[in-house]
């Protein structure tokens, strides 16, 4: 099996989600943004707002999301779907492209949602293969990204994360790790959020996305109208010692604040990316001191100092 | 199909049109399985409100919010989406308007919506690079009458009985507004104009070419009638203004090649 070349690649830093009442600011100002993420669909077609996007994209790297694929849909794929992704891929040149595990058409009518399936083998190799027809129409690998979901079916063989291992292995497709999405799951439906840091593929992650939900009804659902929760961040920094340091992504959808807000999130995800930097020159200067003899004992530091 | 698949058909009925769900097979270990199935009704009917919202500006501003509640409601009720993009999603609007009875009393509504649908077409359409001109250059002037010409993807011929576009226009601005409904149809284009849709008014003669044209009849018969039912028709004007407009973008020739 052939997997596809992994193309270029967003920088290790953190980037906001680019929607329409920031654009001119943006354009007008360039405010310090890492790198910007965009839903594809709004920028199928052309005109206006593919004009504004080739601008965003002259100035900082852009990362294409998709919202309404549907990969894991048991309807065909889309084609014309598809084929305005790739005009949009070669008009904006991303640095990054990616979709999510969920399906929304079955038998010709749409949920315009990001809806769970249950994760079975079959599911799998049906899910597998369409990664790979939408890979080879793109000419390059594109992330997916796990889910946050309100019920679970108890046909699913596997876990999510077990899931994601396989389709990495299968498609040679990445992952885009949403932090949130996982601790909402792990509050609604007590997925265990350490099992899942440590099952996915961390060499495939590619990226990492943080958002606020709302909690409605004894559910929290993933509205990204918020800061990031405290205990989100804390799933973060495991998920940074666990996996590594990865492009991160403040994602704000509904309410969206003023860009300095955004900002200031963008930034808290810089810090904890930053200390983890600053952790790891300790380790290299902890293993450089190791080799000079002179070194008392007391002063080594440790392997996760 | 796969088990997996029918749990998936079962599922969209029980989101999209209430059916029970089957409690055993679904798992919500800290709230009540009815609820996590609501969170999921809840997003169907509000991203398609939201789409309609977004794409009928002014009928929701002629109805009223609460109204274009009810109203996208039954239209939801009636009209699944057939596409994951969003933005597709209520082009049947205008039909479902013109039997809707409790809007009855606002009956240049149909036509608001289609000028509206227009509008939103126009704005997601793919860019067309402008047309050569030198490429009309090689065309033989007898075999200009058998081109087929093809319009911008963005581009839609209304013709209105009432004064939609007037009353479209004066809902740009939240105004109050004073139209007489009597002084009049309109002649419409809604097309691509500098990267942004546009809906400009157009001669009778010139709606009824282009319309021609947009049906994929040649140009030398849709000359032809046009001129039975527009005795002044300009032919030549025409084509230069539209293609200067870039409202014809490609041609195919009679033998069918397309240059």
């Amino acid at each position: 099996m052939t997997h596809p070349p992994a193309g270029p690649t967003l920088p290790d830093i953190a980037g906001i989600g680019l929607r329409a009442p920031h654009y001119s600011e943006v354009l007008e100002q360039r405010p310090a943004l890492g790198w910007v993420e965009v839903h594809s669909e709004n920028f199928f077609g052309g005109g206006a707002s593919l004009h504004t996007l080739l601008q965003v994209a002259q100035h900082y790297p852009v990362s294409l999301h998709g919202v309404g694929m549907g990969l894991a849909s048991p309807d065909p794929l889309d084609a014309g779907h598809l084929r305005e992704l790739r005009r949009l891929c070669d008009a904006v040149g991303p640095a990054s492209v990616s979709e999510h595990l969920c399906w929304n058409t079955v038998g010709g009518v749409a949920i315009n949602d990001l809806l769970p399936f249950p994760y079975t083998r079959d599911a799998l190799r049906h899910v597998a293969g369409r990664v790979q027809q939408v890979q080879d129409i793109l000419g390059r690998r594109i992330l997916i990204e796990n889910l946050s979901y309100y019920i679970a079916f108890r046909e699913s063989e596997m876990r999510e994360e077990e899931f994601l291992a396989e389709l990495v292995a299968h498609s040679g497709c990445g992952i885009l790790f949403d932090v949130n999405n996982l601790f909402v799951n792990a509050v609604n439906l007590g997925v265990d959020a350490q099992a899942f840091i440590r099952g996915i593929p961390a060499d495939a992650v590619g990226e990492y996305h943080l958002a606020g939900p709302s909690m409605m009804d004894g559910c929290l659902v993933d509205t990204h109208s918020a800061p990031v929760y405290d205990a989100a961040w804390a799933l973060y920094e495991d998920a940074l010692r666990h996996i590594g340091k990865r492009p991160t992504l403040i994602e704000w959808d509904v309410d969206i604040p003023a860009l300095p807000v955004l900002q200031r999130e963008a930034c808290k995800a810089q810090q904890r990316m930053d200390a983890m930097d600053s952790c790891q020159a300790s380790l290299s200067r902890g293993r450089e001191r190791e080799r000079l003899p002179s070194l008392p004992e007391g002063e080594r530091v440790g392997e996760r100092g | 199909m796969t088990n997996w698949a029918d749990t998936l058909a079962r599922f969209s009925a029980v989101v999209r049109t209430g059916a029970e769900f089957d409690a055993g097979a679904i798992a919500c270990p800290n709230y009540p399985a009815a609820r996590g199935v609501e969170v999921y009704r809840n997003n169907y009917r509000g991203n398609l409100h939201d789409a309609l919202v977004g794409a009928y500006p002014v009928i929701r501003q002629l109805v009223g919010e609460e109204f274009f509640r009810l109203l996208a409601k039954r239209f939801i009720e009636g009209h699944p989406s057939r596409s994951g993009n969003l933005h597709r999603y209520g082009g049947e609007l205008a039909d479902f308007l013109g039997r809707f009875e409790n809007t009855r009393h606002i009956p240049y509504l149909p036509d608001m919506a289609r000028l509206e649908w227009a509008y939103h077409r126009a704005y997601f359409a793919p860019d067309v690079p402008p047309f050569d001109l030198a490429r009309l250059a090689d065309i033989a002037p007898e075999a200009y009458a058998g081109l087929r010409w093809r319009l911008h993807p963005g581009c839609t011929l209304l013709v209105s009985g009432f004064p939609v576009a007037a009353i479209w226009r004066a809902h740009q601005d939240d105004e109050d507004f004073r139209i007489d409904l009597d002084r009049g149809g309109e002649h419409l284009l809604v097309h691509r104009k500098d990267l942004r849709p546009d809906i400009a008014d157009i001669a009778p003669a010139e709606l009824h070419w282009l319309a021609q044209l947009q049906q994929d009849m040649a140009m030398g018969a849709a000359t032809e009638a046009t001129l039975a039912a527009h005795p002044d028709f300009d032919v030549a004007a025409a084509l230069r203004r539209w293609l200067a407009q870039g409202v014809l973008v490609d041609f195919e020739t009679a033998k069918g090649e397309r240059s």
